[in-house]
């Protein structure tokens, strides 16, 4: 699978959000850093198709970002999301699967399998409004797996975890990333460090850096904190 | 004649198989689930309340019939606003909810999910007025016709209203717009239909003469509101 | 009809008018993906369409290099173990003589089944046009496979 990132751009009235970025992912872990206010969201929900760039092209294997298709291979977490009040876990996992064009029985089973990965089983008939933070994410994370997506874009996936469910994070992502593109953002550097091969730089709207990070090149903590100072 | 040699012909224009057929059909996997199958799942997603208030005016104007209440045709008037502004709120959930940006990303997407909401909800309310409406006139001895148009105009006239209010910066600071709108509504028919006096007369020999007309039009406009809100459904900011 | 079938016509067509296996399978697929970027989804393909932006592929594709003095020669499967040789041969020679614009016709209409109204958007001609077009076709096929066969 080739994601590609043609010359993306975003720009609104009186700011760029981002600038004719390019890269191209495989499948496997990357990570996108950057703080807050560089641009990693707008770049995430243009290439999860729910915001249109100003000009550039993603396209999945050639299947461009604007189709059925491309939302057909994808799983998307983004940073803030709600949820109907009434929904229980498992109401929630099974609806998006609906919306997901998944057949019910299959999304029954499916919904029951990721939930156990997610370590909810227990919590699944419970309403979500009773949940913790990191419960929340972890529904999220469900249901944005669902679709067995060959395209997984996570924003702050990590946010609101506690370490314990950071390390079981971190295993099921590096489980996933063996068929799967992974995008993930973060303020963690430890995130990355752990499981991203692969790591993308951003400040203002721009790339600024753009390759894997295998510890050879010194503390990433370290080369984070120099171009953000 | 050339069909005599359809086969020959067929075998004449082959071409060599092709090699990367399957890794690209692969790409573009086809719908489990078919659209109509969607909106039909839909259904279990709007709330209790929708169908209660359709349920309640079908029940008012049954009711009405059978203890041959005039107030009933105003009941079910009133009525009506309410259950317009309950179908702009359910097909505006996941705007509300903060569901958009996730049901935006999925295969479907957030615009079949609004499309479905109010193709449900206006199937129901057309339903309700194929009952209430014949149901009524039996009562008051208008057109069943007459009684429909009576019905519509305040459903329509509350929608086109509160669509686009729905839309605005108003809208998603509160939950009560449309409610709000429908509220002036019904008062307003109440007020009209009680206290009018020749406005009100006036307004029932308009509606008997061109009321099909007027509801057409609400109708379009209804509807071009509806396919406004679907369209930016998926704006984000 | 399938996505698989779809695929098998648009390819057949392609490889018709650029006669290059792997040329014909890129055009094919790129034909798939232009149709799904306009159209958002390749689901309630309108398969005129499609064949109007592989027919302007391939166009371009000419513009682009200049055909193949040396096409590939390709015989396909047979099919009806019923027919002759002779007839089988007939059948290519006559196709040959044809104008590249009949032949086109011909596999359009008889092999991939398609309807006049396909045809006509595609070559933006009226259907008056479309259906005097393949008479035309089919005539000159027969006087040229009657000539072959007379030859023999």
């Amino acid at each position: 699978m080739k994601l590609k990132v043609d010359r993306i751009t975003k720009q609104y009235k009186n700011k760029i959000a981002v600038d004719r970025i390019s890269f191209e992912l495989t499948e496997g872990v990357t990570g996108l850093l950057g703080a807050n206010g560089a641009g990693k969201t707008t770049l995430m929900r243009m290439m999860s198709g729910i915001l249109t760039p100003t000009s550039g092209e993603i396209t999945a294997d050639g299947i461009p970002v604007n189709s059925e298709e491309y939302r057909a291979i994808l799983g998307y977490l983004p940073q803030d999301f709600g949820y109907y009040p009434e929904f229980t876990a498992r109401e929630f996992v099974k609806y998006i699967a609906a919306l997901k064009g998944i057949e019910k029985k299959r999304a029954r089973k499916k919904t029951e399998e990721l939930l156990e990965l997610v370590g909810l089983t227990e919590s699944a008939g419970k309403k979500i409004k009773t949940f913790s933070g990191g419960m929340k994410q972890r529904v999220g994370i469900a249901q944005a797996l669902v679709n067995d997506p060959k395209i997984l874009i996570l924003d702050e996936p990590t946010a609101g975890l506690d370490p314990k469910e950071r390390v079981r994070f971190r295993n099921l992502i590096a489980d996933i990333s063996k068929d799967t593109v992974v995008l993930f953002s973060t303020h963690i550097v430890s995130d990355i460090e752990h499981i991203a091969s692969n790591v993308l730089m951003m400040r203002d709207g721009q790339l600024i850096h753009e390759g894997e990070w295998n510890g050879k090149q010194g503390d990433l903590e370290q080369f984070y904190m120099e171009e953000f100072k | 004649m050339a069909s005599d040699y359809k086969d020959l012909l067929n075998e004449a224009f082959s071409a060599p198989a092709p090699k990367g057929k399957d890794a690209f059909l692969k790409n573009i996997r086809p719908r489990e689930v078919s659209l109509f199958a969607m909106i039909w799942q839909q259904a279990a997603y709007i709330r209790v309340t929708a169908w209660l208030l359709a349920a309640l005016v079908v029940g008012v104007a049954i009711a009405g019939a059978v203890l041959k209440l005039e107030s009933a045709q105003n009941a079910v008037t009133m009525l009506m606003p309410f259950t317009a502004a309950v179908a702009v709120i359910e097909s505006n959930r996941s705007r509300r909810c903060g569901m958009s940006e996730l049901e935006t990303a999925t295969r479907f997407s957030l615009r079949s999910v609004v499309l479905a909401r109010m193709t449900l909800l206006g199937a129901a309310a057309l339903i309700v007025l194929l009952i209430a409406a014949p149901v009524i006139s039996a009562v008051t001895c208008e057109g069943a016709v007459f009684t429909a148009v009576r019905m519509v105009i305040p459903y329509l006239l509350t929608m086109s209203i509160s669509l686009p209010i729905e839309r605005s910066s108003l809208g998603r600071k509160t939950d009560l717009s449309s409610l709000a709108v429908a509220s002036v509504v019904a008062f307003v028919i109440y007020y009209v239909s009680n206290f009018g006096g020749a406005a009100f007369t006036g307004y029932l020999q308009v509606i008997g003469r061109w009321g099909v007309l007027i509801a057409l039009g609400l109708l379009a406009l209804t509807a071009a509101q509806q396919w406004k809100t679907i369209n930016k459904s998926e704006e984000l900011a | 009809m399938d996505i698989e079938e779809i695929y098998d016509k648009i390819y057949r067509y392609v490889y018709f008018k650029l006669k290059n296996q792997s040329v014909a399978e890129d055009i094919t697929q790129e034909t798939f993906l232009k149709y799904i970027s306009a159209k958002g989804s390749i689901h309630g393909y309108e398969i005129k369409y499609l064949y109007t932006i592989a027919r302007n592929l391939c166009i371009d594709e000419f513009r682009r290099v200049k055909p193949d003095p040396l096409p590939e020669d390709f015989e396909g499967p047979v099919t009806d173990a019923h027919r002759t040789i002779e007839d089988r041969l007939a059948v290519r020679e006559a196709l040959k003589k044809l104008d590249p614009e009949d032949q086109e016709l011909l596999l359009l209409r008889h092999v991939n089944g398609e309807s006049v109204g396909t045809i006509c958007t595609m070559l933006n001609i009226s259907r008056f046009a479309v259906y005097r077009r393949i008479k035309n076709a089919e005539e000159r096929l027969r006087s040229s496979l009657e000539g072959i066969k007379d030859g023999k």
